[in-house]
């Protein structure tokens, strides 16, 4: 069988992620402790809410201190150093959080303020204004491109609309 | 057996229907689209179908989301064969002998084994899903507490091992997370909300479909275009019909593909990629043309399409009767039953038997329209590969964003969509795989109950956990899967080792 390349991603790279969920498992292991037991009621002990909880922290936090091992070894022998891409090595950084504004934008803050359609036009369209790449040489081909973008951008904000509130009698935010 | 046969009639004739082979012709073309769209998955497809048709018919509703799967899984070969990108996870190996046809000139060619494998693979699977659904669940009833406890560390550790074959560590760990996921609002036994932090949102937990829609969506929407752009092959098409001679030459490769695949299907949160891994590698150690394979074998094409589309039928085996996914769009596919007032589970062969055989029927409808639709609309379907990804995935962001907040029509949905989304995105980035997460949030609520109410039943004893037969044979699977991927401890070990020796050498030198 043809398994996966072995893992890509720097030591450095798993070394951060795994402090974070060190991090993580402790804080849901404190969180499960300072959880109700419930004594004035005298139930069962094991039948308590922070019980699971408390286990899959633990769970995790021995995972986690794996993985910190593993990096630090790999980093200690230099196998793992430099590495892959490692977690900021996208391409196009500038597209990157441009898309992160956009998507987040829309999602979390244009949907439920303004009225559903006009928020999908609106990112539809800057979302391919901003994205396409490949424009043609003259100013009169551009245009036409950007109105292409224009009807796609109300044909989806209004066809999307339209099927999910008309066709399938579901809400829309 | 006479009875099985009588139901399955039963379910057939249910869905003769003209709206109900509508439903079936279009959803299995939709189901053809997505898969063929790199950067739209099955179960993000089924998790948006689930999210338009949750207003419809149960049995209607269920009927569209099977044959979105079934045409996702199939569509995928498509630009897998043409692109030399799966179209979904399932069709990596696919690419692998596809895309070397296609550049030969046998685009067509190519296609059509990959139809007539994902056919043969589903009715493969389609056969066990029917007699083994009936077996498993009522071998299931014998389960309590400790067995499902058991089962849901097994789902975790082997989705976690099977997922992450390079690293099983990283597939654990996503595992253990999704379970630490599903813990967030309130419990079952007292309504305590945990993590709420006195947020009534939180308190209400994070629904499974944001989460999913949100770590194969805009997760995906996120990979793709920070990714490099693709381009179609330029191939003039040969000929788009399956040769009968081709099947009846590799017969041997598409059962053993079909029961691999199936079997795959089975192992709870594994599913359709691994069905066709290793239905691939099982064809190459078997075949006497193995150094063809990569090179555009036609063996290997099959093995891979056979084994993918049986991890299918294979996948809603344990869906139906464990309540347990075999993959992660059948996960979407049980949070839809449960939506729709089904009851998964061991009972369900005592409370819906019918049910079973609708399941088997719609299975058998989807994969006659893949069929139909396949070779019917091969050249007309090819223009879906030239839409760019600029003006396809703000598309796809928008369905993540409205599915999310279809079902309970709260914006609440939509920021889980937008956090999972973007933890998706890190975790791939990372080299985490994101089935176990999934399959973790599913599982959590069975977990959590059954180890408290093993340990409430035990007051507190673990031996239960272990000396129950089927305890201990769960028990043992999961210590087993643990012990193959100790690459890691071993690793660690070593470096342990070598730390010792070393510093054994300095304070020597001292």
């Amino acid at each position: 069988m043809q398994e996966p390349s072995p893992t890509s991603v720097s030591a450095r790279a798993d070394l951060f992620t795994a402090l974070v969920l060190l991090a993580l498992s402790a804080g849901v292991i404190l969180e499960s402790l300072g959880m109700p037991r419930y004594e004035e009621r005298a139930v069962n002990p094991f039948s308590v809410p922070g019980l699971v909880p408390g286990v899959l922290g633990l769970a995790l936090l021995v995972l986690a201190g794996l993985l910190l091992l593993r990096s630090l070894a790999a980093l200690r022998s230099g196998a793992g150093r430099g590495a892959g891409p490692g977690l900021l090595g996208v391409a196009g950084g500038l597209d990157a959080a441009l898309l992160g504004l956009l998507t987040l934008g829309y999602g979390g803050l244009l949907v439920g303020r303004l009225p559903f359609r006009l928020a999908t036009f609106l990112f539809v369209f800057l979302f391919i204004v901003l994205f396409e790449r490949d424009l043609p040489a003259t100013p009169r081909q551009r245009a036409g491109r950007a109105l292409f973008a224009f009807v796609q951008a109300a044909v989806v904000a209004l066809g999307v609309a339209y099927v999910f509130e008309d066709v399938f009698l579901v809400r829309l935010p | 057996m006479l009875d099985q046969f009588a139901l399955f009639g039963e379910a057939i004739l249910h869905f003769l229907t003209p709206s109900a082979l509508f439903y079936v012709l279009w959803s299995t073309l939709l189901g053809i689209v997505v898969g063929m769209l790199p950067g739209l998955t099955a179960t993000l497809g089924v998790a948006l179908m689930t999210t338009l048709t949750f207003q419809l018919e149960s049995d209607s509703a269920i009927l569209v989301l099977v044959c979105v799967y079934i045409g996702a899984i199939y569509g995928g070969s498509r630009s897998a064969i043409l692109l030399n990108i799966p179209g979904t996870p399932a069709n990596a190996a696919t690419a692998l002998d596809g895309f070397p046809l296609a550049r030969a000139g046998l685009a067509g060619k190519a296609m059509a084994i990959a139809t007539s494998g994902s056919v043969m693979g589903s009715l493969i699977g389609m056969v066990f899903l029917m007699a083994v659904a009936p077996v498993l669940a009522d071998f299931a009833l014998k389960f309590g507490a400790y067995e499902f406890f058991w089962l849901t560390v097994f789902g975790i550790v082997i989705a976690g091992r099977l997922t992450a074959l390079a690293d099983p560590l990283k597939g654990w760990i996503a595992g253990f997370l999704g379970l630490l996921v599903a813990m967030v609002g309130q419990e079952g036994m007292y309504s305590y909300p945990r993590f709420a932090f006195g947020n009534t949102d939180l308190a209400g937990g994070f629904g499974l479909l944001p989460a999913m829609v949100g770590a194969f969506g805009f997760a995906e929407v996120l990979h793709v275009m920070t990714s490099g752009r693709y381009e179609a092959v330029k191939s003039t098409l040969d000929s788009i019909l399956p040769r009968l001679k081709e099947i009846v030459r590799y017969w041997r490769t598409i059962i053993r593909s079909g029961v691999i695949g199936t079997f795959m299907g089975i192992v709870p949160g594994v599913g359709e990629d691994m069905g066709a891994w290793v239905s691939y590698a099982a064809a190459r150690r078997a075949s006497k043309e193995s150094e063809s394979f990569g090179k555009g074998s036609v063996e290997g094409l099959m093995a891979a399409e056979t084994g993918n589309n049986a991890a299918v039928p294979g996948a809603i085996i344990p869906v139906l009767t464990l309540a347990v996914p075999g993959s992660a769009p059948a996960a979407v596919l049980l949070a839809a039953m449960i939506i729709h007032g089904i009851r998964p589970g061991p009972l369900i062969m005592i409370e819906q038997p019918q049910f079973v055989y609708e399941v088997v029927a719609m299975v058998l409808m989807a994969t006659l329209a893949v069929l139909v639709l396949g070779l019917l609309l091969t050249r007309p379907l090819l223009t879906v590969l030239s839409v760019p990804r600029e003006r396809l995935m703000p598309v796809v962001f928008v369905l993540c964003t409205i599915g999310s907040f279809a079902i309970a029509s709260r914006l609440f949905d939509v920021w889980v969509m937008l956090g999972f989304g973007v933890l998706g995105y890190l975790m791939r980035r990372l080299d985490f795989p994101t089935a176990p997460l999934i399959l973790g949030i599913v599982l959590g609520d069975m977990f959590d109950k059954s180890l408290r109410r093993g340990l409430v039943l035990s007051d507190g004893d673990p031996t239960p956990f272990f000396t129950r037969p089927i305890s201990l044979v769960l028990f043992l699977a999961v210590l087993l899967t643990f012990v193959l991927g100790g690459g890691t401890l071993r690793r660690i070990g070593g470096w342990l080792g070598m730390r010792r020796q070393q510093g054994g050498a300095s304070e020597a030198s001292r």
